[in-house]
C-alpha cells in the first residue's frame, strides 16, 4: 500500500460554489475538500457566509454556480426528493436552538431519522436507546424536550444525528445556546465522535469550540475563504 | 385609536396576506351561506302569512243574498267594532264553464270546464284582498275580464291575452290580464258595471278582523258582521284559515328542509369564521408579545389584534352580503315558485341582509376577542414563547403511541397532529361533521324525492294539451280522431286520455277537480298507499290529503254532482300522491255524470307514454304535426318543486362544503406555519417532499375520516327527522323506501365525502410545506 492509498477519502469537495440571494453575495466561489476523519470548523463574523456553507453541502439550498460533492454524489444532479434521500443517509445535522419536536420524548425524537427509512419502531427505539446511553442521557429518554436542560437537548439532538450513520455531521453553532459547562460537555462529545472516526464539519463564533475540537480552521470573510489553518488539539 | 396602533394593524395585515386572504375569503364564503341560511329561515317562517299580510288578505270572505239583505246594510254592518277593514260589496255570480271541444274553432280563451265565481271589482287594491295582477292589466273597460291563475303557472299566459272568452248567458269578454288573490276570493274578475251582463246572484264582502288567529275568532267576526242582517242573509262564507290549511301543504313540506339547512348553514358559517379568527390571533401570540415589549399596553395589543381580524373580517362581511344577495334571491324565487304555484313572494328578508352585515363582525370580533384578551393577560416573554413552540402535555401520549406502531413514520406523525391543537381540531371536525352532515340530508333528500316520484310520478312522457289557452290553434280533429292519430304514431307505447273536470261533493260549497280517465291508465300519477285501483264506473281513488280534509276513509261513499246530476262512487284506494280536492275515477264515472254530453268534450289532455328509444322532442314535433291543435310538451322526471328543492339542497351543500374545506385550509396553513421549524427539521434529517405531503394532508384526512363517520350518521338521523315531517306536511304517506335510501357503498362515500372536503382543503397548504426552505426556517429560528 502506499502513502497515497492511506490518505483518506474526500467526503466533501466544493468547486468555485457562488450563492447569490438578489443583490447580496453570500459564497463568493469558494472551493475547499473535507478528508474522511476531519473536524473542520468555520469561523467568521455574522453574515460572512458560513452558514450558507453549511447549508450547500447538507443540500439544503443550491448553488447559484458550482458544484458541491458529498461522499461522491454531485448534489446539484439531484431533485429534492433525492436530496433528502442524500441527507437521510448522508449527513447528521445539529442546531444551535436544538429543533427538537415538542410533541415527542427523547427517544422518540431520536428514533425518527430512523424510522423516516422505513425502520421498524421497535429496531429504531432500540438503536436510539443505544445511542442515548453512548451519551449518557439514557434516563431521559421518556422525557420531552421541555423539561430538559440545554445540554441533554443538545446530547438529543447530536443522537438523532448519528441515528443513521452519517458520513457528515454538520454542527451549527452547537454550543450557541449552551452555559459554558453544558457547552464543555457538547465539545467533549464531538471530541469523542471525531476521535471514533466521524467526520465534523462545524460553523461557530465560538473559538474555544474551534480550537477544542477541529483539527483545521476555516476563516470566512465576505463570502470567502480568507485563512486556513491546521489546529493541534487542546486539553 | 393611537396612530402606533392603527400602524401595526396596517404592518400586520400586510405583513400577513395569505392570512388576511383567508379571513377574507373565509369570512365572504361564510357571509354567502349566511344570507342564504338567513334567508331561507326567514322565508321559511310563515310564507303565507307574509304573503297574506302583503295583499292584506281577507280573514273572511262572505257572501249574502241580494234579495234579503242591501248593499248599504252591510255597509253598516262592516264598520261593527273588531272589523278593522272591509271591502265590498261586489256583485258576484258563478258561471258553469262547459266543454270546449266542440265550439273551440275559433281561436277563443277557454278556462277548464265546470264553475267559476266572477266578481265584479273596479280595482285590485283597496283596504282587503289586494289582488296581484301579475301577468297583463287589470280590467278597466267594459267587456274585459281578468282570470284568477296563479303566479307560477306562467305557461301561455301572454298567449291568453287579449283572447276572447265565452261565458255561458253572457256576451264576449276579453282576457285582459291574469291576477292572483291568496284569500281565493274569485275565479274572474270584471269591472262592476260588467256584472249585471252576468246576472249576479250574491253580493261578496271581504273582511279583516282585530283577532283572528283561530277558527273561533274568525267565527266570531262572522256572527260579529252578520248580526245585524236579516235572517238568511249570509249565503256562505270562507274563512282564511280553510285557504291557509289548503294551500300551505307543499311550502309547510318543505319547512324542515329549509330550516334543518338555514341552521346547518348559520352553524357551519358562525364556526369555520370563530375557528380562522381565533386561530389567527393564536397564531400572533409571539407578535403580541414583541409589541408588549417594544412598549405597547396591553389595550393597545387587543386593538391591533382586533383590527388585523376586522379589516379582511369587514371586507369578507360586506363582499359576502352582496354576493349572498345575488344567490339568495334567485334561489329563493326559484325554490318559492315551486310551491303552491308561486302564490307566496319569495323576497329576501332585509333582515337577512341586516343580521349578517351586523352580526357577522361582531362574530369575527368575539372570535378574536377571546384569544386576544387571554393573551392580553400572559407576560410578553411568555407569549412570545407561546408563538414559537406548542405547549407541552397535548396529545402526547397519542403521538408515543403512534410513534409505536408500523405505519409509516410520515402517516403516525400526521395522524398525532390534530392533537397538538385540541381546541382547533375540534372546532374544524365540528365543521367537518355539520358538511358532511350536509351532504347527507342532501343525498338523502335527493334519493327520498326520487324515490316518492318513482312512486308518485307520472309514467308518460309526453302530455299534449288542449285548450285552457295552450294552444292558439284549436284542434280540428274529434276525441276520437286525436287518440287514434295519436296512438299510430311511432313510437307510442300507451296513451290515456284525461278529463279534469270540476264538480261538487253534494253538500260542499268548494268544488273539486276530479280526473276521469281513459285508457291505459295504469301510466296515471300515483302509486297507492292503500287499497286498489278502480274497476268500474262506481269506484274511485283519492289521495291522503283528500281523506284528511274530507274525513273520509277507504271504503266510505262519494256523492259527486255535476250540474245537479248525481253519482255516487265508492273510495277504493289512497294513492301516495294527490291534493286535497283532487280524485281521479275512471271514464264511465264521467259518462255517468254526464249523460247528455259526449264525456270526449271534457277532454283536454293526453298522457303518451313513449316506447324505449324513442326521442321526445321528436315524439312532440310529430304529435305537432299530426294535430296543429295539440300542444305537446315534455314531461320532466321530476315536479319544478323537486327540483328547486334537490337544485337548492345542491348549491347549499356545495356552499357549505367549500366553507368547511376553507375551515380546513385555513386550520392547516395555521398548523404547517406554527410547525415550519419541525418540518425544515423532519426536512433536514431526511423527510422526503412527498413525505412532508403525506404527513400534512394525513393529519387533516384523519379529522375527515373522524368526520365522516360522525356526520354520516347526524345526517341519517336529521334525514330521518326532517323527510317524515315533510310527509306530514304534505299530509302524504311515504311510499316504502323512501326513509330507507342508506347503501353501505353509499354510506361509505358519504364517509369519503368528509376525508374529500378534509383533502382538499390540505393539499395546497401541504404543497406549500413540501416546499419549504429548510435553511431559512431553521437558521431564523
Amino acid at each position: 500500500m502506499t502513502s497515497q492509498d492511506s490518505t483518506p477519502p474526500v467526503v466533501v469537495r466544493l468547486d468555485g460554489v457562488r450563492k447569490e440571494y438578489g443583490e447580496s453575495t453570500a459564497l463568493d466561489g469558494v472551493s475547499l475538500e473535507i478528508r474522511a476523519g476531519e473536524a473542520v470548523a468555520v469561523m467568521g463574523p455574522s453574515g460572512c457566509g458560513k452558514s450558507t456553507l453549511l447549508n450547500m453541502v447538507a443540500g439544503l439550498d443550491r448553488p447559484t454556480a458550482g458544484t458541491v460533492t458529498v461522499h461522491g454524489e454531485d448534489l446539484g444532479r439531484l431533485n429534492e426528493t433525492g436530496l433528502a434521500l442524500f441527507r437521510r443517509k448522508r449527513i447528521g445535522m445539529i442546531f444551535q436552538f436544538f429543533n427538537l419536536i415538542d410533541d415527542l420524548p427523547a427517544l422518540d425524537n431520536v428514533a425518527l431519522a430512523a424510522q423516516l427509512t422505513g425502520s421498524a419502531p421497535a429496531q429504531a427505539r432500540r438503536r436510539a436507546l443505544e445511542l442515548l446511553g453512548e451519551l449518557g442521557i439514557a434516563d431521559r429518554r421518556d422525557t420531552y424536550p421541555a423539561a430538559l436542560s440545554g445540554g441533554e437537548r443538545q446530547r438529543v439532538a447530536v443522537a438523532r444525528a448519528l441515528m443513521n450513520r452519517p458520513a457528515l455531521l454538520l454542527a451549527d453553532e452547537p454550543t450557541g445556546a449552551l452555559d459554558s459547562r453544558a457547552g464543555e460537555q457538547v465539545m467533549d462529545l464531538l471530541i469523542d465522535l471525531n476521535q471514533l472516526g466521524q467526520t465534523l464539519l462545524m460553523v461557530t463564533h465560538d473559538p474555544r469550540l474551534a480550537t477544542r475540537c477541529a483539527s483545521r480552521l476555516i476563516e470566512f470573510a465576505d463570502g470567502r475563504i480568507a485563512r486556513e489553518s491546521t489546529l493541534e488539539p487542546t486539553p | 385609536m393611537s396612530g402606533a396602533v392603527w400602524r401595526a394593524s396596517r404592518a400586520a395585515v400586510r405583513r400577513r396576506r395569505v392570512q388576511t386572504f383567508v379571513i377574507g375569503l373565509v369570512v365572504l364564503t361564510s357571509t354567502v351561506a349566511l344570507v342564504v341560511a338567513l334567508g331561507l329561515l326567514a322565508a321559511a317562517s310563515g310564507p303565507f302569512d307574509r304573503t297574506f299580510d302583503r295583499q292584506r288578505g281577507a280573514h273572511l270572505a262572505a257572501t249574502f243574498d241580494p234579495a234579503v239583505t242591501t248593499a248599504e246594510q252591510l255597509t253598516r254592518a262592516a264598520h261593527r267594532p273588531g272589523v278593522t277593514a272591509a271591502a265590498g260589496p261586489f256583485a258576484q255570480t258563478v258561471v258553469t264553464v262547459p266543454p270546449h271541444l266542440d265550439t273551440a274553432a275559433d281561436g277563443d280563451y277557454h278556462p277548464p270546464p265546470g264553475p267559476v265565481t266572477v266578481v265584479g271589482r273596479a280595482d285590485p287594491g283597496g283596504p282587503v284582498d289586494r289582488v296581484d295582477v301579475w301577468s297583463g292589466r287589470w280590467a278597466t273597460g267594459p267587456g274585459e275580464i281578468v282570470l284568477m291563475r296563479p303566479p307560477g303557472q306562467t305557461w301561455a299566459a301572454t298567449e291568453g291575452i287579449g283572447r276572447r272568452l265565452t261565458l255561458p248567458g253572457a256576451p264576449p269578454l276579453t282576457v285582459v290580464g291574469f291576477a292572483s288573490s291568496l284569500s281565493q276570493t274569485a275565479g274572474a274578475w270584471v269591472r262592476p258595471d260588467q256584472m249585471p251582463a252576468l246576472h249576479p246572484t250574491a253580493l261578496q264582502m271581504l273582511y279583516r278582523f282585530d283577532h283572528a288567529g283561530t277558527g273561533a275568532e274568525v267565527d266570531e267576526g262572522r256572527t260579529t258582521v252578520t248580526a245585524d242582517l236579516p235572517t238568511g242573509a249570509l249565503l256562505g262564507s270562507l274563512s282564511y284559515l280553510t285557504v291557509k290549511q289548503d294551500m300551505t301543504g307543499t311550502a309547510n313540506a318543505y319547512l324542515p328542509f329549509l330550516t334543518a339547512f338555514g341552521v346547518l348553514g348559520l352553524v357551519v358559517a358562525v364556526l369555520i369564521v370563530a375557528n380562522v379568527v381565533s386561530g389567527a390571533v393564536v397564531s400572533g401570540f409571539r407578535h403580541i408579545g414583541v409589541l408588549k415589549a417594544i412598549g405597547f399596553t396591553p389595550g393597545q395589543v387587543v386593538s391591533v389584534h382586533l383590527v388585523m381580524v376586522l379589516v379582511p373580517g369587514t371586507v369578507g362581511c360586506v363582499l359576502g352580503t352582496v354576493l349572498g344577495d345575488l344567490a339568495a334571491r334567485p334561489m329563493l324565487r326559484t325554490v318559492f315558485m315551486g310551491f303552491d304555484n308561486g302564490y307566496f313572494e319569495a323576497t329576501l328578508s332585509p333582515w337577512a341582509e341586516v343580521l349578517t352585515l351586523l352580526g357577522m363582525p361582531v362574530v369575527v370580533l368575539l372570535a378574536a376577542l377571546g384569544p386576544a384578551l387571554r393573551a392580553h393577560r400572559l407576560p410578553a416573554a411568555r407569549a412570545i414563547s407561546a408563538g414559537s413552540a406548542p405547549g407541552t402535555g397535548r396529545g402526547l401520549r397519542v403521538q408515543r403511541r403512534l410513534g409505536g406502531t408500523r405505519l409509516p413514520r410520515a402517516v403516525s406523525l400526521g395522524l398525532g397532529l390534530p392533537f397538538a391543537r385540541p381546541g382547533r381540531t375540534v372546532m374544524t371536525l365540528t365543521a367537518l361533521i355539520l358538511g358532511v352532515t350536509t351532504v347527507t340530508v342532501a343525498t338523502g333528500l335527493s334519493a327520498s324525492v326520487g324515490a316518492f316520484l318513482d312512486a308518485t310520478g307520472s309514467a308518460y312522457q309526453s302530455v299534449s294539451y288542449v285548450g285552457d289557452g295552450a294552444s292558439t290553434t284549436p284542434p280540428t280533429d274529434t276525441d276520437a280522431e286525436i287518440e287514434a292519430k295519436l296512438r299510430a304514431l311511432p313510437g307510442t307505447a300507451r296513451l290515456a286520455a284525461a278529463a279534469p273536470v270540476r264538480v261538487h261533493l253534494a253538500g260542499a260549497p268548494q268544488p273539486l277537480r276530479a280526473w276521469f280517465l281513459r285508457g291505459d291508465r295504469e301510466i296515471a300519477r300515483s302509486a297507492l298507499a292503500a287499497g286498489r285501483w278502480y274497476s268500474g264506473p262506481d269506484e274511485a281513488v283519492v289521495g291522503a290529503p283528500f281523506l284528511k280534509k274530507h274525513g273520509v276513509r277507504v271504503g266510505d261513499r262519494l256523492t259527486l254532482d255535476l250540474d245537479g246530476r248525481q253519482h255516487t262512487v265508492t273510495v277504493v284506494g289512497e294513492t301516495v300522491a294527490g291534493d286535497s280536492d283532487g280524485l281521479t275515477a275512471p271514464w264511465e264515472t264521467l259518462a255517468a255524470l254526464a249523460p247528455d254530453l259526449p264525456a270526449t268534450r271534457y277532454v283536454n289532455q293526453y298522457w303518451v307514454q313513449v316506447a324505449p328509444g324513442t326521442d321526445v322532442g321528436a315524439y312532440n314535433a310529430a304529435v305537432k304535426a299530426a294535430e296543429p291543435g295539440l300542444q305537446p310538451t315534455v314531461t320532466g322526471d321530476g315536479t319544478s318543486v323537486t327540483v328547486s328543492i334537490v337544485g337548492s339542497a345542491t348549491v347549499l351543500t356545495l356552499l357549505l362544503a367549500a366553507v368547511a374545506a376553507l375551515g380546513v385550509f385555513n386550520t392547516t396553513v395555521l398548523n404547517t406555519r406554527e410547525r415550519r421549524r419541525d418540518l425544515g427539521m423532519l426536512k433536514s434529517i431526511g423527510m422526503t417532499p412527498r413525505q412532508v405531503t403525506v404527513m400534512v394532508v394525513t393529519s387533516m384526512a384523519a379529522v375527515g375520516v373522524a368526520g365522516g363517520l360522525l356526520g354520516v350518521p347526524l345526517g341519517i338521523a336529521v334525514h330521518r327527522l326532517v323527510v317524515p315531517a315533510m310527509a306530514d306536511a304534505m299530509d302524504t304517506t311515504l311510499p316504502a323506501g323512501a326513509l330507507d335510501v342508506w347503501h353501505p357503498s353509499a354510506l361509505a362515500l358519504l364517509v369519503l365525502a368528509g376525508t374529500a372536503i378534509a383533502v382538499l382543503g390540505t393539499l395546497v397548504p401541504a404543497r406549500s410545506a413540501a416546499r419549504l426552505t429548510i435553511a431559512e426556517v431553521l437558521h431564523n429560528e
